[in-house]
């Protein structure tokens, strides 16, 4: 997995690249989360559109995110989930949790009102 | 109606060889006559499956080796991955299977995916030592639309 970080207004969005999956991808994801919190920025957007492919521990990482984000008043919302990571997260009932987009103006603006 | 076919696959317990397990998944269940959904089910099943066989299974260890064997048959694909692992008591798992909607837990979400999309989910132990996950897809025409 790889990702860059980039900025409009508030909200901070993650571009994510790859493979979302085990082993050091929960690393990279949970110290990135905790650098955007040191630095003030809780609302964040993980843009998926470039992801190849995810499993079951990938979405543990998002989720991982998100629970840090909303325990310091935050959140976390999804951008351009494939329909492979769709059925996951519907099977798994997620869907509920996460807040999807398919437009990225829309996804920040659901932050600002 | 698909010809019937058997592929074997072997590979040391990385994540890297999963993108090759998900391309052969693809190739086998190609024009099988499985609608979009149903690959889609199958492709995140088996990647579950191998995922929890080097993880849970081999415990990551790189001598030890998971095995895929993909059986096309006319009406449905028969998935098996086998790790080297303890076990586990599959039927006493599946009594307490954990809540996938929880968010306080970063795993445990693999199983109940796969028996969520398969059509067929079990477990058996091998003789030698290891774990064998056995997934099941009926082929269901390839007719349904996308959302």
């Amino acid at each position: 997995m790889k990702f860059k970080v980039r900025e409009s207004g508030n909200v901070t969005i993650i571009d994510l690249s790859g493979k979302l999956m085990g082993g050091c991808d929960a690393d990279i994801f949970r110290d990135l989360i905790h650098e955007l919190l040191e630095k003030g920025r809780r609302q964040v957007i993980v843009n998926l559109s470039e992801i190849t492919w995810v499993n079951s521990t990938g979405v543990g990482i998002l989720i991982t995110g998100y629970t840090t984000l909303r325990k310091n008043k935050g959140d976390l919302r999804l951008l351009n989930v494939s329909n492979k990571i769709q059925s996951i997260l519907y099977v798994t009932k997620l869907n509920l949790i996460f807040e999807c987009f398919e437009d990225e103006q829309a996804a920040v603006a659901s932050f600002t009102g | 109606m698909s010809e019937e076919m058997m592929i074997a696959l072997e590979f040391p317990s990385s994540y890297q060889w999963l993108n090759m397990i998900d391309l052969v998944c693809g190739e086998v269940t190609a024009e099988m006559g499985f609608s979009h959904n149903a690959l889609n089910e199958i492709s995140i099943s088996v990647i579950e499956a191998c995922t929890n066989a080097l993880e849970h299974g081999n415990k990551c260890c790189p001598d030890c080796n998971v095995r895929a064997v993909f059986r096309r048959l006319p009406d449905r694909i028969v998935i098996e991955v086998t790790d080297c692992g303890e076990g586990f008591d599959f039927h006493e798992y599946l009594k307490h299977i954990p809540d996938p909607s929880d968010i306080h837990k970063k795993r445990g979400r693999g199983i109940y995916i796969m028996k969520a999309m398969m059509d067929a989910l079990d477990y058996e132990r091998v003789q030698d030592g290891g774990m064998k996950v056995i997934l099941e897809k009926m082929v269901d025409g390839g007719e349904e639309e996308d959302e």
